[in-house]
Parts: C-alpha cells; sequence; structure tokens
C-alpha cells in the first residue's frame, strides 16, 4: 500500500503537468496568414494593440482613447483591446510563447531583419494592396521591411537616418561654429580634438556594449565605403579596406588625439546620457533623438545639433532606424486586414486629414513632447509637404539648427542593415570595438579576420 | 487525494492483529491527511507550476528548434552548435576564474569577520547588522552603484582616491585583465553579510567548556581557532562553500549590468552568453542546450563535492 501511494504521487504531479501543458501549448497555434484567399472585412473581429500611452501621458492617452473609439465608430465590426504592450528584447519572445503577443505592436527597425527571419511576423503584402494611404509610403522606407522576395512584413510608422549629433553648446564653448557642423571625417577629428582641449567634455564618442558597438561601426562603415555582407545575405564582407579605416580613425581618435574620453564600455543609455549632460561633443546616433534628449533627459533644445552623417570620397550612405508596426504571426487574415486599418488609422490619418494632423500636434505639445523634429519622412514627398503645412504653425522645436539635416536627408542614400543575422554580426563586432579602444596595441587586421571568420561560420550554419 | 484509490482495508486489518494496522483512506482523512494535503497542493502547484514544468519544457527545448510558432525536433543539433562557438571556452574560463576568485576571497573573509564579531561583547549587534547591509541593497541598485565607484575617469571614487595620493586614474572594468577581479570584490562585498550571520550564528552554538578546556591546556588564540571552532563548524563551511560554488557559478547580474560582458568578452560568462542566445539572438534551443550542459556540470560538480566531503562532513 505504501508503495502504491507513492508511486501515486509523480501520476498525479504528471497529470498536473499534462493539464498546464494543454492549457499553455493552445496560444501557440495560428492560422497560416497567407493560406485564406478571401477576406471578409465586414466581419466582426477582435484585435489587441499595443503602445497605449501610460497614465503618466493623461494628453497622450486622452488622445489614444479618442482615436479608439473614432476607429470603433468607423469600423463597428472591429473590436479594438488597446494595451500598453511595447517592444522589449527579452520579453518579446514570452510573449510568443505565451500567445498573449498583440495583433498589433511597435518594433524598432533593427529588430525586423531577424523577425522576418524566423518568421515571427506576419505576411501582409496581400491586405496592403487593399489600402490607398499605405501604398504612398516612402519607397526607402519600405526597403526595410520587405524582403527578397518582395514579401511585406510591417508598416514603418516613424523613420531617421542615423547622423552626427552634436552639441552645440560645446562647439561654441570651442570655438567652434554649431550652425557649420563637420562634414568630412577629418572635420570631425579637428572638431573633437578642439573639444577636448577647450572644455571639460570629450570631443567624440561612441558606444560599445549590448549591440551598439557593431551597430555604430556598421554604420560608419557605410560612410566609409562598405556594407558588411553580400546583398544575398551569404557572404560576410566585413573584413574590408572601409571598416578597417573607421577601426583607424577610432584609434587616432582615442590613443593619438585621447579624445574619446575615459570609459569604452557605453551602452546606449551611458552614451546618450553622457551626450545630453553635455560631457560628449559629437557621437554617430540617430537623428531623431530630439526628444530622447530634450524632454527625456533635459538637455537644452538649443543645445542639440544634428548633422548628416559625413561621407568620405567612397561613403555609399547611412543606416537608417526608425519605428515599424508589425501584426502578429498568428494573425488570421481578417485580423490582419483589421490591424493594417488600426494602423492606417492610428498613423497615417494625420497625412491625409487635417483636423487630425493638428489635433495630434496639439496633444504632443500639451504633453511637453516636440512636434516637428528632424526624421525622414515614412510618406512620399508629396503627402508629406501637404502634412507639414498643416501643423507648421505648430512646430516647438528649432528646426533652424538641424538645417543641413533637413535639406540634404532626402539626399543621402539609406543602406539597410545587414540582411542575415544583423544582431549576431553587431555582437561579434563589439568586441572588435572595444580592443581597438581599449588596446592600444589591438590588431585591426587580426580582430577582423577572426570576427569575418566567426560571422561566416554563422552564416553558412544558416 | 494522493491514497484515495486504496480499497477499503477494514476486513484484513482484523486478520493478523500483531502486524502493524495498515492505513486505510478513512484513518488517513481522520488523521488529518486531507487536511495536509489541501494546505500543501498551493505549495506542490505552485512548484509544479513555476518550477518543475519550467525544467521539464527547458529539456524538451533543448531539443528542439522553435520560433514559438513553428516548432521542429533537432535531436542534438543545438548541443553542437554550442561546443561549437567559440565564444563557449571563453565563457568557461571566465566563469570558473570568477569562481575560483569569488570563492578564495568571499569564503575565508566571512568566515574570519565572524569569529571578529563573536569576539565583540558590546557591539556585537550593531556589527553584524553593519555586515549584513551590503546585501539589503537591491543587487541591480549596488552594482550600478559600484560601477560609478569604478569610473574610468578622474571622477570616479576610486580614481579620486587615488588621486589624493597622486596614482591613477586607473581604467578598472575597461582592463580586460582587472574586469572579473574587480566584479568578484564586488559581488563579495553583496553578499558575504549573509555568510557572516550564518556563521556567527553557528559560533554562538559553540559549547564554551571546549574553549576553556583548550584555555587550560594553554592553547593559544590561533590554535583555539584552529582546532576548536573550526571542526566545531566544519559541517556548515561545508555546505556554505558549495553553495557558493554553486552560486557564483551562475554570475550574470554583475557583468551584465557592469560591463556587458566586456571588454573583449573577458567579463562573459555562461549565464550571460546564455542570455545573449535566448534575448540576443533569439535561439531558444541553443540557450536552453547550454543551461542543461551547466546543470550537468553543476550536478557532476555536487555530486564529487558531497562524495569527496562524505566522511568529513559527520557531525
Amino acid at each position: 500500500m505504501r508503495r502504491r501511494t507513492r508511486r501515486a504521487a509523480p501520476v498525479a504531479l504528471l497529470g498536473v503537468a499534462a493539464m498546464i501543458l494543454s492549457a499553455c501549448s493552445g496560444g501557440g497555434s495560428g492560422d497560416d496568414p497567407t493560406e485564406g484567399a478571401s477576406v471578409d472585412t465586414d466581419a466582426p473581429v477582435t484585435i489587441s494593440v499595443g503602445g497605449q500611452p501610460t497614465t503618466e501621458n493623461p494628453e497622450q492617452l486622452a488622445d489614444f482613447e479618442r482615436q479608439v473609439e473614432d476607429f470603433t465608430a468607423e469600423h463597428p465590426n472591429i473590436t479594438v483591446e488597446a494595451e500598453e504592450t511595447l517592444w522589449e528584447a527579452d520579453t518579446f519572445q514570452a510573449l510568443l510563447a505565451g500567445g498573449t503577443m498583440p495583433t498589433v505592436m511597435q518594433v524598432p527597425f533593427t529588430e525586423i531583419g531577424a523577425l522576418i527571419e524566423r518568421g515571427q511576423v506576419a505576411d501582409i503584402t496581400d491586405q496592403m494592396g487593399e489600402s490607398e494611404v499605405l501604398q504612398q509610403l516612402n519607397p526607402t522606407v519600405m526597403d526595410v521591411v520587405t524582403d527578397g522576395d518582395g514579401r511585406i512584413y510591417g508598416v514603418p510608422i516613424a523613420a531617421y537616418t542615423m547622423g552626427l549629433l552634436y552639441n552645440r553648446a560645446l562647439f561654441e564653448q570651442a570655438g567652434l561654429d554649431p550652425d557649420d557642423p563637420p562634414q568630412t571625417w577629418e572635420d570631425v577629428r579637428t572638431a573633437a580634438q578642439a573639444i577636448e582641449e577647450s572644455t571639460d567634455a570629450q570631443g567624440f564618442g561612441t558606444m560599445t556594449l549590448d549591440n551598439t558597438g557593431g551597430w555604430i561601426l556598421t554604420t560608419m562603415s557605410y560612410a566609409f565605403g562598405s556594407t558588411m555582407q553580400s546583398d544575398d545575405g551569404a557572404t560576410a564582407t566585413l573584413d574590408n579596406p572601409a571598416t578597417t579605416e573607421v577601426l583607424e580613425f577610432y584609434r587616432s581618435l582615442r590613443w593619438e588625439d585621447d579624445s574619446m574620453g575615459a570609459n569604452f564600455l557605453l551602452n546606449y543609455d551611458d552614451a546618450v546620457n553622457a551626450f545630453a549632460a553635455g560631457q560628449m561633443g559629437m557621437f554617430v546616433q540617430g537623428a531623431d533623438n530630439y526628444s530622447n534628449m530634450v524632454v527625456n533627459r533635459g538637455m537644452d533644445p538649443e543645445d542639440f545639433g544634428v548633422a548628416p552623417l559625413p561621407q568620405t570620397d567612397d561613403g555609399i550612405g547611412t543606416l537608417g532606424g526608425g519605428t515599424i508596426s508589425i501584426i502578429s504571426p498568428t494573425a488570421s487574415p481578417e485580423e490582419i486586414a483589421a490591424g493594417l486599418a488600426w494602423i492606417e488609422f492610428k498613423s497615417f490619418l494625420q497625412y491625409t486629414d487635417e483636423e487630425v494632423a493638428v489635433a495630434a500636434a496639439e496633444a504632443r505639445i500639451a504633453d511637453g513632447l516636440a512636434v516637428g523634429a528632424p526624421g525622414l519622412p515614412v510618406v512620399n514627398d508629396e503627402v508629406y509637404q501637404q502634412y507639414h503645412g498643416w501643423v507648421e504653425s505648430l512646430i516647438n522645436v528649432p528646426r533652424e539648427n538641424f538645417e543641413l539635416y533637413l535639406s540634404t536627408v532626402e539626399d543621402l542614400p539609406l543602406v539597410p542593415e545587414p540582411s542575415v543575422k544583423a544582431q549576431e554580426l553587431y555582437a561579434t563586432l563589439d568586441p572588435v570595438v572595444q580592443a581597438v579602444l581599449t588596446r592600444e596595441d589591438a590588431d585591426i587586421e587580426q580582430l577582423l579576420g577572426d570576427a569575418q571568420n566567426t560571422i561566416q561560420t554563422a552564416l553558412d550554419a544558416g | 487525494m494522493v491514497a484515495l484509490d486504496d480499497p477499503p482495508t477494514a476486513a484484513r486489518a482484523e486478520a493478523r492483529p500483531v502486524r502493524r494496522r495498515r492505513p486505510s483512506p478513512m484513518a488517513w482523512v481522520r488523521r488529518g491527511g486531507l487536511t495536509t494535503l489541501v494546505f500543501f497542493l498551493p505549495l506542490l502547484l505552485t512548484f509544479a507550476y513555476f518550477s518543475w514544468w519550467p525544467i521539464l519544457r527547458g529539456l524538451v527545448l533543448s531539443l528542439q528548434q522553435t520560433n514559438f510558432i513553428v516548432t521542429e525536433w533537432v535531436g542534438l543539433a543545438n548541443f553542437e552548435r554550442v561546443l561549437a562557438d567559440p565564444l563557449l571556452l571563453t565563457a568557461v574560463w571566465n566563469t570558473t576564474y570568477f569562481t575560483l576568485l569569488a570563492v578564495a576571497i568571499g569564503f575565508p573573509v566571512p568566515i574570519l569577520l565572524a569569529v571578529l564579531i563573536a569576539e565583540m561583547r558590546r557591539t556585537r549587534g550593531f556589527a553584524s547588522v553593519l555586515a549584513y547591509l551590503p546585501v539589503i541593497i537591491p543587487p541591480v541598485v549596488s552594482v550600478l552603484l559600484w560601477k560609478t565607484f569604478y569610473r574610468p575617469d578622474e571622477a570616479g571614487l576610486f580614481n579620486t582616491i587615488l588621486g589624493w595620493v597622486g596614482l591613477g586614474p586607473l581604467p578598472w572594468l575597461n582592463d580586460p585583465d582587472f574586469v572579473i577581479p574587480a566584479i568578484v570584490v564586488q559581488a563579495t562585498w553583496a553578499s558575504f553579510g549573509t555568510a557572516v550571520i550564518i556563521y556567527l550564528a553557528t559560533l554562538m552554538t559553540i559549547r564554551t567548556e571546549l574553549y576553556e578546556a583548550a584555555e587550560i591546556d594553554g592553547a593559544s588564540i590561533l590554535r583555539r581557532f584552529w582546532h576548536v571552532t573550526l571542526p566545531q563548524m566544519r559541517g556548515i563551511l561545508l555546505i556554505m562553500l558549495l553553495l557558493q560554488l554553486i552560486g557564483t557559478f551562475q554570475v550574470f547580474t554583475e557583468p551584465y549590468i557592469m560591463t556587458g560582458g566586456g571588454p573583449e568578452n573577458r567579463s562573459t560568462t555562461l549565464l550571460l552568453l546564455i542570455y545573449r542566445y535566448a534575448f540576443v539572438s533569439g535561439d531558444y534551443g541553443r540557450a536552453t542546450a547550454l543551461s542543461v550542459l551547466l546543470a550537468l556540470a553543476l550536478s557532476l560538480l555536487s555530486a564529487i563535492y558531497l562524495w569527496a566531503t562524505r566522511r568529513w562532513s559527520t557531525s
């Protein structure tokens, strides 16, 4: 009897485990969105949408809730369940695994490649064709969400190019003209020396942790003339003269000029905080950082400067960034259609409806946010100019300070991120950048050669 | 619930009065078995759901390739990919180095401190509070605090102190050779309080006659420590050593926040590598495969350790 009791315990446990197992696996299954050809857009459907503003931003929240109401009035068959879910690298997989990923959520440009590769985002090509506004998106930006076969996996709702951020106050202190930012890398070096000499701040800086070192090295390599991967993503090309030149540039600033400060373990927040606090003169970063620096981190609006990313004679352009609305890979075709209708209503109505554009801008101003911060239009030029006219009188950022950036943003080619295993590539390059900045005798050729082998092996492994 | 399926045993119970009575469900219920189970069930379910189930799920995941929509069985491919990663050796070495150093510093320090505090008569309470204080600080806060202490420019606390005597500034965490020792110092500082309290409690239970006898025999303080204190504490010492080994082998928070594994992966530990597989590459198969390997290594280590110390650890 005792033996039986003992044996019964594991059996009971297994029963519990099986129950939990079946409860959990419910969330994972879903229809293949490419299967259904006909979509009934009038059928009742419920979608969940992430990115609802939190209660600390009452004006934005009220604006959001009003939009949900208006949307539901216009689409009575669609029920919208709003949630505050935002993209986080360490929670996204759990959202998917648990089946609680909202139907629509926003992800940064840097992640979309990996999501497409892993099949963790819905193919929305078929449903995109239905929308008029979504046909008028900026083609350079659309490249980011389109795979090699021309299938579309997301809607870019905000975009920027990587630029050279500089602190205008430090430029003045160093006797440099803040209205004439550096346009060559030699200019950058000279300006960094001047800032280093005449202020307490470091002249130039670069991030090195959490893949940002590789990300910026890739951006700089574009400006110096090379990509890191063949177009088909099969061959790694990171061991190239341009990248070597970038690392040599880092080395000169670090070891000859000593104009890059003392800390070379900087993640995104470290670098952004140092810049906003006036401890760093220049660094390469997304040009859309105005709100982040001024609103979130208390930088003086007049101190924020952004210039186009300087290019060498061989330079091929700059890297883009931004925010993409994606749809859950488990969504049904009806949910995808409803999700797209929401994205269009939420993010693009301001481009077609003056009243909405003005109301959205006013809500931002009421919340102390920026209107008219530098960025890359996600809609084509014609649509954008019209929108710009509607909100022009409400612009609250000193756009005259970004004159050069704004006048050239459309001209500088936007080079997409490496299409395969970009994050692994960046992770492999982080230590390379750290080596050059922490060891004077770092062997650049060797470092790049090793990194090249590592990434090629990863690419070959598929 | 577990024993409810037992057949009624009233008839059989009378047959052999000499033998111990077999428990019947009714007797079990009467003895309060049901109440015990009701109270035990939430705990059981909590453990099953939050501990045993994830362990099981981890084992299964290590044999799969999944994007959480489509799941594919891949056999041991994940393990092969883990073993083929050139970073694995680096991580193993960094982790071993960290563990050895953390135990070499973090094991004796609390013992000595506990012995010292035990000797204090009036200020014992105050001293133990002081020793325990760092443990109360949330780990992330204390790591960030130390990160600013270690700032490599003149503004860092340690560099400021060095500056007073005309030294430095030193790169601290930016120095590939010093990064692990620097993290060990922080980790020891943050965690030694718990060990001190446990040792102190053990010290209080050692009978004073033993010391008195040793004193009468003319033993010096050192000899008393060696021949009375240490042998009396050996049980707890062995357990604490094992716990520290297992704990330090799983170091994550400190390098994750302080250095992100840098410079040049010189502070990339096994757990940090697992984290990167899972949350940077989204490769859960590989992450769980390495976790399983780590668990195996730790079990093996514990088994060897227990086997080697069994005879000595009698108490």
